[in-house]
């Protein structure tokens, strides 16, 4: 599904991602581990487009989309969320949805509707609701985005990813900073989409994700150290020298 | 919109129609400046420049082709247009001060250009006269005339921006103000509606100088000074950014202000600098941030959350 080659991101003199080479298969579910600050996150970013790699090749299929920008690599059926829940806080909730579901940034869509049409229309309002159903914040519809709970944010950010009807979704911590009982309600959704989309999964709190990836990486210092089954890579010593050793409470957590 | 027009029609029993006329022109102006500042977040020092621009090429379309209102109204749209597509190829790049200021700098060239540099045919400080010749009843030299075309001119500018800016497209906008970065993600091509966005403002300041041309029937650089965006951005201040009527609301309080200050004291600067400190610092959302915030109170504290559905 996407691949990287030798993927490598410097920051001045610093190296946060050091010669990756990673390959997500379409339909399985992958997660990726490791201490904070080991380039999880800068990985996710050069994957995305939201920053270009300093080395490297990354191919969707058999695309090189290494130089794609963000918006492109979206058309292509690649969403994201971000490590801090990212919605549109001035807007209502179901605003938020609006551009995603009515995808009128594609070639040949609704010129007219986009530009002149009324954003509060029946067909835009029933796919705003349906995709909101989905994670069950339909009767939140109406409301400012700012008054939801952090956890409703993640979902409705979920949500959003969702209604672009993605084949690659990269979700960056979406557990993090969750109640045990909002946990579960992504794990469930997650679990559901994980039918039709092949998820990787940036995730601290391990445990919560073990029934639902087949593969788990685990990156420290920029470098990817062990790669394969979840169990296996967990029982893996060095994985459990540097990773375990420093963040036991975290990852168990 | 109807408020609009009653709004203007009733103002016309307490205040010379010719101020309303101008009001209406600079309504137009300030609309087309909060589409992009209100609306996208992108605070520009340089707006006037394409009202200079469709100023000038009205009054050169009447000087040198013909005194025809509909010639000198497509010359400068087109004249605007055509500068800012070019232009905002360069500055949609540009963010925060940087936008504010390369815009700053192209108004300062833009305001030498009229001043000398194209003096051959702007005349340069002396100003640039031009006369409209009536067609029918369309004659610009009779007040109501003028104030009826222009008035209706603002209704056509206010319905269209509202359409925009109700649309998904205006949903965009205001999503490129909050995090234009996350947009990015939702597969839309930033740069481009940021473009889009600006062509449009540009042009209808464009359309607003040319109104401009044909009521006054003299053009100077002065007209188009860097100074003048002050004005703009005061008017949107009151009124409140981020809303269509507090454009509208901005611009007629803050001309009137104008007027009655400047008619009854002689140095009405100082005024002008003590209420922006007030706008900046207590009344950040302007006239109909706070009628908005009055009304949701209201409604709140009447009706249960199930009205606040879409």
């Amino acid at each position: 599904m996407i691949s990287a080659h030798g993927l490598t991101k410097r920051f001045g003199s610093q190296t946060a991602v050091d010669q990756i080479n990673l390959r997500f298969v379409a339909g399985q579910a992958s997660g990726i581990i490791g201490p904070n600050g080991s380039g999880k996150s800068t990985l996710f970013n050069m994957l995305t487009g939201h920053l270009p790699p300093s080395v490297g090749k990354i191919e969707f299929g058999e695309l090189d989309i290494t130089a794609l920008p963000p918006h492109e690599r979206v058309g292509l059926g690649m969403a994201r969320t971000f490590q801090l829940v990212s919605v549109f806080d001035s807007m209502t909730v179901w605003e938020n949805l609006v551009l995603s579901t009515g995808r009128f940034a594609d070639r040949g869509s609704r010129h007219r509707q986009f530009f002149f049409g009324p954003a509060r229309s029946k067909t835009i309002l029933e796919d705003c609701l349906g995709a909101l159903e989905r994670v069950g914040l339909q009767d939140k519809a109406g409301a400012r985005t700012s008054e939801l709970s952090y956890g409703d944010k993640r979902m409705l950010e979920i949500g959003i990813a969702l209604s672009l009807k993605p084949k690659l979704l990269l979700l960056d911590e979406p557990l993090a900073g969750l109640s045990d009982h909002e946990i579960g309600d992504v794990v469930d959704l997650l679990h559901e989409m994980k039918q039709n989309c092949t998820l990787v999964i940036i995730e601290h709190k391990i445990s919560k994700i073990m029934g639902l990836i087949e593969r788990l990486s685990v990156l420290n210092d920029g470098v990817l150290i062990c790669e394969g089954e979840p169990e296996s890579v967990l029982s893996d010593p060095e994985v459990r020298e540097c990773y375990w050793g420093k963040q036991v409470s975290n990852a168990e957590g | 919109m109807a408020f609009i027009a009653v709004a203007f029609l009733l103002l016309t029993v307490i205040m010379p129609m010719h101020w309303l006329t101008d009001f209406a022109v600079f309504c137009i102006l300030v609309l087309s400046f909060d589409l992009l500042y209100g609306y996208m977040g992108r605070l520009s020092f340089g707006h006037v420049l394409y009202y200079g621009v469709g100023m000038y090429a009205a009054s050169l379309a009447l000087v040198h082709l013909a005194p025809n209102p509909f010639l000198a109204i497509g010359a400068g749209i087109f004249a605007s247009a055509v500068l800012s597509s070019a232009l905002g190829f360069i500055v949609v790049r540009t963010e925060g001060a940087t936008f504010a200021l390369v815009n700053l700098a192209l108004n300062q060239i833009g305001f030498w250009l009229a001043m000398s540099g194209l003096q051959a045919y702007t005349r340069g400080e002396d100003g640039l006269s031009s006369s409209v010749r009536a067609i029918g009843f369309l004659d610009f030299y009779k007040v109501p005339v003028a104030f009826g075309f222009m008035l209706v001119c603002l209704l056509l500018v206010f319905g269209l921006l509202r359409m925009l800016t109700r649309s998904p497209f205006g949903i965009l906008i205001r999503s490129i103000k909050e995090n234009e970065e996350r947009v990015k993600f939702l597969g839309y091509d930033t740069l481009r509606y940021k473009w889009l966005t600006f062509v449009i403002a540009a042009t209808l300041a464009g359309f607003a100088g040319t109104l401009h041309a044909l009521v006054k029937g003299f053009v100077a650089p002065g007209d188009m000074g860097p100074l003048e965006n002050a004005r703009v951005i005061f008017a949107v201040l009151i009124g409140g950014a981020g809303n269509l009527y507090g454009a509208v609301v901005g611009g007629v309080v803050f001309e009137t202000m104008i007027n009655l200050l400047a008619t009854n004291i002689a140095r009405w600067e100082m005024f002008l600098g003590i209420m922006l400190l007030v706008l900046v610092f207590w009344f950040r959302r302007g006239i109909t941030g706070y009628i908005a915030d009055l009304a949701q109170k209201l409604s709140r504290s009447r009706g249960s959350p199930a009205e606040r559905m879409p």
